[in-house]
């Protein structure tokens, strides 16, 4: 079972900084420019701003999220979403989950998959497929060295091809990064 | 990079060029391309806030070991070898307290990210370490854990039937 967290499920919740964020009108050509590319382009904030203390793995990091997340065919993004839920639900990044399960709902018009990860936690039961997908994001998250060649026979069951499962494996495991980040400079707001 | 040439993730997933999930790394392109030049910022980045190259290499380690990847963590004691000239990691000189506060941080992100506090950050702080490498520190430890979430992946997709 997994811990209780705060409800991600009603709209995002706001995250405030551990670290003083770097001041915008007086950041550096190496700062500005990092900050040129946010994750799912969204306005440079709080979160954007302290990691632009460090502009060189800034840069490279916000289009290697896009890539992940918004990457043309292969895994629908829903998928993606839930696949960064079930990472920030185990992690326990309620911001995270907060942004995630909203993205998941106006996608794939489930509300109550958000619900239930919210309330039962992952180890819950699902439709065959949101099942082998959530099981295996489940495993990476809590233990990628428990992984091996038998882990895939239940996505490919479910009719996920290789290019699909690699997607898939790339967005719990940016959200191994992101949850970190996120948790570990600051905390939902009250 | 060119996008056929092996980068860190193939050659740590032992992808030889032209293998099926070498291929089909190379459907997601930019992925690929930024997760290495991601690799490159990280541990060789060319200002490194205060942070060294020695630290993040040894916080790399310390992930790497935490989550039972072999392969990475003899990659990063490789480099770390390499990086003092041949001598083993754990006669590395430096200052002891500060060498702790590191692992403290890089044990309790790794496996207990939601044990985290702002306490912790103040203690890095008052460590001596600068804004910037707080950031770089946290960086490096979650740069790890993506990476051997992705290798395990890739690793699946090399040994399936």
């Amino acid at each position: 079972m997994t811990k209780p967290i705060r409800d991600f499920t009603h709209g995002e919740l706001e995250w405030s900084p551990w670290l003083t964020p770097v001041d915008q009108n007086a950041a550096d050509a190496a700062q500005r420019d990092a900050l040129k590319i946010t994750p799912s382009s969204r306005p440079v904030g709080a979160y954007s701003l302290v990691l632009a203390h460090d502009p060189e793995s800034l840069a490279q990091r916000s289009p290697l999220y896009n890539a992940i997340m918004f990457g043309q065919k292969g895994l629908p993004r829903a998928d993606r979403e839930l696949g960064a839920v079930v990472s920030s639900r185990i992690n326990g990044c309620a911001y995270c989950a907060s942004v995630h399960a909203l993205r998941f709902v106006q996608l794939a018009k489930e509300p109550d998959v958000m619900a239930r990860i919210q309330a039962e936690g992952v180890d819950t039961t699902f439709e065959p497929r949101r099942q082998a997908i959530v099981d295996y994001a489940a495993k990476l998250t809590r233990d990628p060295a428990a992984i091996s060649a038998a882990d895939l026979a239940p996505l490919r069951a479910q009719g996920l091809s290789d290019l699909e499962i690699l997607d898939l494996t790339h967005a719990v495991a940016m959200f191994a990064w992101a949850n970190r980040l996120m948790q570990t400079l600051g905390e939902p707001a009250p | 990079m060119s996008d056929t040439t092996p980068d860190v993730m193939d050659t740590l997933a032992g992808l030889p060029q032209g293998s099926a999930v070498a291929e089909l790394r190379r459907q997601r392109p930019d992925v690929a391309r930024y997760t290495q030049t991601s690799d490159e910022a990280i541990f060789a980045p060319a200002d490194d806030g205060g942070l060294t190259r020695l630290e993040r290499l040894a916080a790399a380690l310390r992930v790497a070991v935490r989550l039972r990847d072999t392969t990475l963590g003899d990659h990063y004691r490789e480099r770390l070898v390499a990086l003092l000239g041949g001598k083993a990691p754990e006669h590395a000189e430096g200052d002891s307290k500060r060498r702790g506060l590191i692992h403290d941080h890089v044990d309790r992100v790794t496996s207990d990210p939601d044990s985290a506090t702002k306490a912790n950050i103040d203690a890095l702080l008052a460590g001596g370490l600068t804004p910037h490498a707080v950031v770089s520190l946290s960086q490096v430890i979650a740069y790890v854990n993506f990476q051997s979430r992705v290798l395990a992946g890739l690793r699946m997709l090399r040994d399936a039937p």
